[in-house]
Order: C-alpha cells, then structure tokens, then sequence
C-alpha cells in the first residue's frame, strides 16, 4: 500500500506540532521530516522543547496540537490520538534511547535484551536469544551478557541500552540526549556505536549536544530554539555557513 | 524440673495459637496490602480517596480497640464471628493497612524512567508492574516489611483481650496460679526465638534480593 505513495519514504513526519506545560508553550508549531535511512540530528539549548519533541514522537508526552505519523500511519491527526492496538502497533515501529538508560537494574544485560520480545511480542528464549547475542556482539559487550547494570560503566550501560532498543527490531530509533550523563571519556563508544547503527541505514532522530556527531554522521541538522525551529539544513552548510544569528552564537559557543 | 517441663508443653499450645495468628495475618495482609496500596496510588481519584480513609483509620486507632471493636461491637449488630476470625480479621485490616503504606512508598521511590523504558519497549501497564516495578519494590521494601513482621509477632499477644490463650496469656495464667516468674522468662524466650528466625529469614531475603546491587 505504501509502496505506491510518492512519499513511501518518509518514516516521521510531524506538522504543526503544539504543547504546552501548564500554559507555557514549549512547541510553538514544529514540521519535521525524516526519511528512510536519514539521521536528523536536532540540536539547540537546553529549554528549547528539543527533547519534549522527541519524546511527543512517541506518546512519553502528548501533543496538544498537530499531526505525527509514522511509515505513513496516524499516530496522532491533529491532536487526537490513535488508540488500542492502532497506536500500540505505530509505537512497536519506535525504539527509544534515554539520557540515564534506564537499564532495568534486577535484571542481567541479556535478561534486559530478552525481556521485551518474549513479554511484548511473546517470543520464546531460544527464538530470540540470537539476535540478542548478535546485538551484543555489535555493541561489544558479548563478553558481559551475565553482568547487571550496576557492574557496567556508563559507556556500558548506555550501549545495552541501544541493543535492548534494538531488540524490538524498530524501524526508527530516537536518542535523547544519549551522552549527556556520561564521562566525557566515555562518550566516544557509545556515539561509535550510533555512527555504526547510522551506516547501517538506520533511521535515527538523535537529540545531542556533540556538535562533531552531528556535523560527522547527521544528514540533516535541526537547530531549535524557544520551542521554534531557527535553522536547518544539511551539516556542511549549516555549520560552516549558519545564516540566523541565534544559530551563530550558539554555535561560537559550542565549538 | 518436671513443673518447668509441664509449663514449657503448656506454653507451647499456646505459642501454637499464637503462630497461627501470625501466619495467616502476613499470609492475608501482604497481597491485601498490595492491592490496597495499587488502589491508593490509582489515578480514580474515589477510589484512592477511599483507601487513603481506610489507612488513616487503621494507623489513626489503637489495634487494641480494633480488635475489641471487632469483637464485641460487630456481634450488636448481627455480625457473629468465632474468636479467631474476629482476631484475623482486626489483624488483617490493621496490618494490610501498614503493610499499604510501605508498598506505597516503595513503588513511588522507582524513577520514572523505568516506566518510560517500559513504555517505550511496547509493555502494558501490568507487564510492567510485574516484571519491572514489583521485583525492584521487593528489594526496597524488604527492610520495612521485615519490621513490621516482626511488630506483629508480638502484637499477637493483644489477643489476650479477646480470651484466647496464647502465649502470653498461657504464662500469665500459670503465673497467676503457681506464684512462680519463669513462664514470663520463658515467654521472652520464645519470642525472642521467633524474632531471631524472622531476622535471619530476612536477611536471606534481602541478600537474594539484593544481588544486583554492587
């Protein structure tokens, strides 16, 4: 059925997107486009609703106003919600990476990745646990499989994270700030991990602060600001030739 | 030394009364308060409303009036319990009320993140309650359940109010009749002997438990 549509390509698009907390407009009326394969890297300071975008993409918060689809079906069609099994089946499509990774602590690394698809999709053990081991492998953790959370490093945990999210086999993965809690000498394995997921043509939305991520592995860069979009454009030309002003103070004071 | 051997088998009937009290009070009172504590922290609001009355009822009166209340007033109005019942059914209510309060506490004191990960991995809610929040609440109300537990080994002998005979009221009555002190000595034994072997159960169940924690 997609396949006929000229715009088959597109995974997420979000037009017109609203919300506000308790009054104060945090997404003053976002579009955003992402295609099959493409790395959109949304960046700006903190405050400026980048991660309460993210997170409306699916349904952690909810829009007030706008439209969100996802592969070409209606998570939300202006600002009413798919229900049931519609918006549970749109959101399967999804796989979410947190700033504090949220790894379930009682459970063991491979338990983290098993646990979703045998719950959720009814998978048996010996069904899943090769894919789950293959995911571990490409993250460099094979060796950890039996550890609990609180034995890893950040890097560590952060990178199960990404394979537990991968686990799902979603189509498009979005990353909230996924390096922010981190040491700074831990950054590196985990972004290495995200450029490995982006040469696979993974579809990434990935909210960051690490400006070189972005200018080295997005397709496109998203700079927000008071809950606006200033700028946006393909990495070169929005970092070496920003045109708003607001983006060029935030970017003399990144680099 | 044969009194003392006819005092100890004595008192061990009455520590039986005083087990079985203790025991189908944990074994009502800790799914009870569970499901009570789900309900308080349910988004309908009546319902949390009503349990929220429930608890403060229950902490806010004596557990030696509830029992009493349960055992003389209920009969006035038609309600007609044998004595132990009535005994479990005060116990209960009191300590599934408690046992809320620590449940309660332990669910809130999971981050959010945890839901979110849960959410966002495709988890219903009551996926997510057993697999992810309940098992981590188990290690964190642990401690606080382990005391009550043990309030409650010794709240038994309230029961005494309620002329049943057990433990404490076993030495008390022999007291009374032989003029001697060492059924109250043996008392403490024994509940100091139930504690000691609440205290070691715990400590295993905590140390399993715990065993991702570094």
């Amino acid at each position: 059925m997609g396949n006929t549509r000229p715009d088959s390509n597109v995974m997420l698009r979000m037009t017109d997107i609203r919300k506000s907390f308790s009054g104060n407009e945090v997404l003053k009326g976002i579009d955003i486009e992402v295609r099959k394969g493409e790395l959109l890297a949304i960046i700006g300071p903190s405050g400026s609703g980048k991660s309460t975008l993210l997170r409306c993409v699916n349904m952690l918060e909810t829009i007030d106003d706008g439209s969100i689809s996802i592969e070409g079906e209606f998570l939300a069609d202006k600002g009413v919600y798919a229900t049931g099994d519609k918006a549970r089946r749109i959101l399967g499509c999804t796989g979410m990476v947190f700033q504090q990774f949220n790894l379930f602590p009682h459970m063991t690394v491979m338990e983290n990745l098993l646990e979703a698809p045998m719950q959720v999709k009814g998978m048996k053990r010996k069904e899943i646990q090769p894919l789950a081991e293959e995911l571990l492998a490409k993250v460099g953790l094979s060796d950890r499989a039996d550890y609990y959370p609180s034995q890893l490093s950040g890097g560590q945990q952060q990178r199960v994270a990404i394979a537990r999210a991968l686990a799902m086999k979603p189509d498009i993965m979005l990353f909230d700030e996924p390096t922010s809690a981190l040491d700074p000498e831990l950054t590196g394995e985990v972004l290495k991990t995200m450029r490995e997921l982006a040469e696979e043509h993974m579809t990434m939305v990935v909210v960051t602060h690490e400006m070189a991520f972005a200018r080295e592995a997005a397709s496109k860069v998203i700079f927000m600001a008071d809950g606006n979009i200033v700028e946006q454009g393909k990495p070169e030309e929005f970092f070496e030739h920003p045109r708003e002003e607001r983006t060029k103070a935030f970017l003399r004071n990144m680099l | 030394m044969e009194n003392l051997l006819h005092t100890v088998v004595l008192m061990l009937e009455g520590t039986q009364v005083t087990l079985e009290i203790f025991f189908i009070t944990l074994l009502l009172a800790l799914p009870i308060g569970l499901l009570a504590s789900l309900a308080r922290l349910s988004r309908f609001r009546p319902l949390s409303l009503l349990m929220e009355f429930y608890i403060w009822l229950m902490r806010g009166t004596p557990l030696m009036l509830q029992l009493l209340f349960v055992y003389f007033a209920l009969p006035m109005i038609g309600v007609m319990l044998p004595d132990i019942a009535a005994a479990l059914l005060a116990f209960t209510l009191n300590y599934a009320a408690y046992f809320a309060e620590i449940f309660r506490a332990g669910i809130q004191s999971i981050p959010k993140g945890q839901y979110e990960a849960a959410k966002t991995l495709g988890m219903t809610y009551p996926t997510t309650m057993r697999r992810i929040i309940l098992p981590q609440v188990i290690r964190i109300v642990l401690p606080p359940v382990s005391n009550e537990t043990i309030n409650l080994v010794k709240d038994t002998s309230l029961i005494y109010i309620l002329a049943m005979n057990d433990l404490l009221r076993v030495a008390r009555t022999i007291v009374q009749r032989e003029f001697d002190m060492t059924p109250f000595v043996v008392a403490a034994v024994f509940y100091l002997a139930m504690t000691f072997i609440l205290t070691w159960l715990f400590k295993k169940l905590e140390a399993h438990y715990g065993k991702y924690e570094t």
